[in-house]
């Protein structure tokens, strides 16, 4: 049994079980409103974006978290006001901005030359390497969101849900909107440490459609998405430990695993005739909530 | 023999001439991004009115009842609405046409509905008994009571009218706006929907709804306005706005217009035979159109 709480002695282990964890929570809650304006590739979009903010703020001296993050609100207001004009999708408008954020970034950086320090872990993630630093900075943007979601519960899902009409029905859409732009960047800056670029577009988009197939409900959605979310970057990043994977692959894994269990359960319940819908749906909360 | 006067609910109630203004278009041109689509548009709704919006496939009914809520882009003239005393805005029941709602979202009707009423239910995300009490009584009345928890594409035609009606309905709207409501419904839950409409209005809701049926649904109204190339063609009773004149004006197409009484028929295909020849030619054996 020993061998099972070896990794909790390491404070940076549990550490970064914590921070995936809460990362997992976070990405899972907030993608529900990314998969739902379909907007999938936002976050890794956002997140090479986010780079670029990552290298101005340092080349001129602000703060990474402050710099990035309004850097993030920024593209994210960008893409929303592109993708808005019909001739330009949601993807080709993430496409088009994110590289060009993530470009100047590189272009910055080649210009200055001296510094690659850091910015590999911002690309690839490195759970174990969380400081308390990062961990309040998570803790942080997860008490944002969390407040920002209860307070605006209503305007969010009216504006995700179809915004011309919610305007007509006296939802602050651009206010939603800019809101919620927030919320999205200080995500994916949060997460960035934790996972890395590439991998939080999966955390942001696996969870919650994976809850989209056991349930037809917003709510039990959102609970499921967060609740897929931290458990799997809570087993992840434990299993990781045993088995020596690279944490952040692991979660991500682990969340394409239940999204494969997920399908297949609606798959083979949709062959299933016999069994009424509502019957159905109670089998699913029951399986997925217990 | 075909049936001239098919029963409508509450067949042809008085127009309002004396009611107050409610909304009031002048000279509006109106549309999206760069081009306008209805131009110099002169159009009053009185307090208490019921009219429909007529005309074909794109010419600008949809954004005749945007404009009035507020979600196009205005390039010129003015929109002027009368809330009620105290109020600073009108409150607008909005349910869009069919092809515009995202039936895939995951909303059950009951939460589909509650968005109606997001402001008066103040700061918390869930329902209060009050907002549930209210709920249950209007999709009653609305007779889906039983389909709450359903989600939003599981519903037939007519069910789905009424969930989005019961949106509209929920938020106690001054004025109703409603974009083909009886568009993909048979004819008993057509009849059902216009006798509903037909009771809000008596008891005093202003209406305005497009539709594409000219014989079941617009004929029976007080108020006809026609659109036609992105202008009013004509606004009046259905006896004098359905000429062939005008729907010659209003559809580039020739029409018959029958009259019996208080009751009126447009012949809405006519082959070259049929072209040209008085209103007193006997009706064909199997009515055509509708
Ligand atoms: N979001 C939009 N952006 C740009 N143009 C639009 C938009 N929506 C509609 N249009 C254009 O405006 C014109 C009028 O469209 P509208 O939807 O008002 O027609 P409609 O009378 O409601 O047609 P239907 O009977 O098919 O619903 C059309 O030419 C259409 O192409
Ligand atoms: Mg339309």
């Amino acid at each position: 049994m020993g061998d099972l709480t070896d990794p909790f002695q390491f404070e940076f282990f549990v550490r970064g079980m914590v921070a995936a964890t809460l990362v997992g929570v976070l990405c899972g809650a907030v993608g529900v409103y990314v998969v739902l304006r379909s907007l999938a590739y936002i976050g890794h979009g956002l997140a090479h974006s986010i780079f670029g903010g990552a290298v101005v703020s340092f080349v001129s001296g602000i703060s990474f978290y402050i710099g990035a993050t309004l850097w993030g609100v920024f593209t994210v207001l960008l893409i929303n006001a592109v993708a808005r004009r019909r001739q330009i999708g949601g993807d080709a408008a993430i496409g088009i901005i994110t590289t060009c954020a993530f470009a100047l970034g590189v272009a910055l950086i080649s210009r200055h030359g001296q510094f690659t320090r850091d910015f590999d872990a911002a690309l690839f993630g490195e759970i174990l390497g969380i400081t308390s630093g990062d961990l309040t900075v998570i803790g942080g943007v997860l008490v944002l969101a969390a407040a920002v979601v209860f307070a605006f519960w209503k305007q969010l899902l009216f504006t995700t849900f179809d915004s011309d009409v919610a305007s007509t029905y006296g939802v602050p859409v651009p206010w939603v909107e800019a809101l919620f732009s927030l919320v999205l960047a200080a995500t994916v800056i949060a997460s960035l440490q934790v996972l890395g670029a590439t991998l939080i577009a999966a955390a942001l988009v696996i969870p919650p459609v994976t809850a989209r197939l056991l349930t037809d409900s917003f709510t039990r959605m959102f609970a499921l998405a967060a609740l897929l979310g931290g458990a799997s970057g809570l087993v992840g990043v434990y299993v990781s430990w045993f088995i020596n994977v690279s944490s952040g692959a692991t979660v991500v894994l682990l969340q394409g695993a239940l999204f494969a269990v997920a399908l297949a359960w609606a798959v083979a319940r949709s062959r299933w005739p016999g069994t009424g819908s509502g019957e159905r749906l109670a089998a699913i909360e029951g399986a997925a909530i217990d | 023999m075909v049936e001239l006067a098919p029963s409508a609910p509450g067949h042809r109630p008085p127009p309002h001439p004396d009611g107050e203004p409610l909304v009031e278009l002048s000279d509006l041109s109106t549309g999206y991004e760069r081009t306008p689509v209805l131009r110099n548009v002169d159009f009053t709704l009185r307090r208490g009115e019921f009219a429909g919006v007529v005309g074909p496939s794109g010419s600008g009914k949809t954004t005749l009842l945007r404009a009035i809520a507020g979600q196009t882009r205005r390039f010129a003239g003015a929109i002027k609405a009368t809330p009620r005393a105290g109020e600073r805005a009108l409150r607008l029941g909005y349910v869009p046409q069919v092809e515009a709602i995202n039936w895939n979202f995951p909303l059950t009707v009951g939460q589909a509905v509650l968005l109606g009423r997001w402001r008066e239910m103040g700061w918390r995300p869930w329902p209060r008994r009050h907002d549930r009490e209210l709920l249950a009584n209007i999709l009653d009345r609305l007779g889906i009571g039983h389909l709450a928890n359903r989600q939003i594409r599981a519903l037939s035609g007519g069910q789905q009218q009424r969930t989005f009606l019961a949106r509209a309905l929920i938020g106690d709207p001054d004025l109703l706006l409603l974009d083909e409501p009886t568009s993909g419904v048979d004819i008993k839950t057509r009849h059902e929907i216009m006798h509903l409409l037909g009771e809000l209005n008596r008891a005093g809701t202003t209406i305005l709804m497009s539709t594409h049926d000219l014989n079941a649904v617009a004929t029976h109204l007080p108020r006809l306005v026609c659109v036609g190339e992105g202008a009013l063609i004509a606004d009046g009773s259905p006896e004098d706005v359905l000429t062939p004149e005008v729907l010659r004006r209003t559809y580039g197409a020739e029409m018959l217009v029958l009259r019996r009484g208080d009751a009126i028929y447009v012949v809405e295909h006519l082959d070259d035979a049929m072209t040209g020849e008085s209103e007193e030619t006997p009706l064909p054996a199997t009515p055509v159109g509708g």
